[in-house]
């Protein structure tokens, strides 16, 4: 039907690909970890501390994304102090052992902050979802046995819910590669920003989308795979004890 | 803060260049919602269904093609509506038909999955009571099977319209000139006050989205506290699953 893509395009949409993944992969580590410490600070003891996690995860769960991207790359811009924006804007390089890091640009500071404060709401849901599902008694042995309530929380309640929280985590990060697109509205080149230049270029349009759906549904298909794995070599391992 | 921004474009923000333009803002942000909303039930209710009852290879295509949409960004299918059925087809796609496509295909093959979850969940024991009684499969289905099935898979149904109040902001990426377009319009005419204007937006969308739930929330638990003592829907787990 049409010619294929020149190899320079076929490039475009690869390193594209490369800063979905990124930015995705980036997103998870700190959304997982701040999901974490959001879902304990919504069974916290002090009701401020509840009521004021409670209302982060309707604030960022109830307004689309796009939106929240806007605000900080747009509004953060105004909000924050110049010489904040000064350094944000300018590049930055960290020598580390042969490789040079490279500070990314302001859109991918402003997408990654934007995607984590977004799906650290959901993954608390699902974390909170995960330690409601341990059964009371679980709390009420470890107390019989004495262990204090730190204590039973570390050992017997969390690796509990932990387990019961996995395939949901997975399927938020899935949700994570899918969003990360909505960054190419702020300007940051991941692939369904590189798809649309690489049309817009061409005129290729099946092949432009064609390569980044197919790799869209690559990435979702090794969290899938991932998943599967992970729950299974757990469930193995309880099976042997 | 200077909120005068917001209150100087209220009425451009709410509903667009109406009545002298065409609707916009807000009011055409809930005109997607409802329209999608509609078609993405539909479809998750067939496509549900079509799960439920077929068997075989039928079965396996019926999963891919879900497993696509479920697999790829919004964004990517708004893409593959907007930009390649006119290349395909030679007509002319309008950008607002485009949306509300990629909307409801999406929120269709979510909802084909709760469906089918709910089918599943009322259990095999009214299916055979139903056909026991002399009902072909077609009727069971649905005077049997379905008005049960409603009950349980009715939170999924909402779940996934918040959502889709969400998504419709994603018409901004093609021009349509809902809430989040006109946001940027406003933003990119004045460059001053982004913050005001995206808390402004993001809180319209946050009372939308709340007001779904909490409505469809109180709705759902003042009908199932009503309808659980005439109608106990237990599922006798079945040995060996």
């Amino acid at each position: 039907m049409q010619a294929w893509l020149a190899p320079k395009y076929l490039m475009w949409l690869w390193q594209g690909f490369g800063v979905t993944v990124w930015l995705a992969f980036t997103t998870a580590l700190a959304a997982t970890a701040a999901g974490f410490v959001l879902a304990i600070a919504r069974n916290a003891r002090l009701g401020a501390v509840r009521g004021a996690a409670a209302a982060y995860v309707v604030a960022f769960r109830n307004t689309p994304l796009l939106v929240q991207l806007f605000f900080w790359y747009f509004g953060a811009a105004t909000l924050l102090p110049d010489s904040v924006m000064q350094w944000l804007n300018a590049p930055h390089a960290v020598q580390l052992a042969v490789f040079s890091v490279r500070w990314p640009s302001f859109e991918f500071v402003a997408g990654w902050v934007g995607l984590t404060c977004y799906s650290t709401a959901f993954i608390a849901e699902e974390f909170r979802a995960g330690l409601r599902g341990v059964p009371a008694a679980q709390h009420h042995a470890a107390a019989a046995l004495g262990l204090t309530p730190l204590q039973a929380f570390r050992f017997v309640v969390l690796p509990q819910a932990v387990r019961i929280s996995i395939p949901p985590l997975f399927g938020q990060y899935m949700n994570i590669v899918k969003n990360s697109s909505l960054t190419m509205a702020i300007g940051l080149a991941e692939l369904s920003y590189a798809s649309r230049q690489v049309e817009t270029e061409t005129f290729k349009t099946f092949a432009a989308f064609g390569i980044a759906t197919v790799l869209y549904i690559g990435a979702v298909a090794v969290i899938e795979a991932t998943a599967h794995t992970v729950t299974h070599a757990r469930a193995r391992s309880f099976a042997r004890r | 803060m200077d909120w005068s921004v917001v209150t100087g474009n209220l009425p451009y923000l709410l509903v667009g260049a109406f009545p002298d333009g065409p609707l916009g803002g807000a009011a055409l942000t809930l005109v997607l919602a409802v329209v999608s909303a509609l078609a993405s039930a539909a479809i998750g209710v067939a496509g549900g269904i079509a799960l439920a009852m077929s068997r075989g290879v039928v079965r396996i295509v019926l999963l891919a093609v879900i497993g696509f949409f479920r697999a790829i960004p919004v964004l990517m299918l708004i893409f593959w509506t907007y930009f390649l059925l006119p290349v395909l087809f030679h007509i002319d796609v309008p950008a607002l038909a485009a949306v509300v496509c990629a909307l409801s295909l999406i929120g269709g093959a979510y909802l084909a999955h709760s469906v089918h979850a709910g089918i599943v969940a009322v259990g095999e024991g009214q299916w055979q009571a139903g056909l026991s009684v002399g009902l072909t499969r077609m009727q069971a289905l649905r005077d049997v099977l379905l008005p049960q099935a409603f009950r349980i898979m009715a939170p999924s149904f909402v779940n996934q319209w918040v959502s889709l109040i969400k998504d419709t902001s994603l018409a901004y990426i093609v021009g349509v000139g809902e809430l989040s377009f006109v946001a940027t319009q406003i933003n990119n005419r004045l460059m001053i006050y982004p913050a005001q204007i995206f808390l402004f937006v993001g809180f319209v969308y946050l009372v939308l989205c709340t007001a779904l739930d909490r409505t469809a929330t109180y709705w759902l638990t003042r009908h199932a506290s009503a309808a659980r003592p005439r109608v106990s829907v237990t599922t006798q787990p079945v040995p060996g699953e």
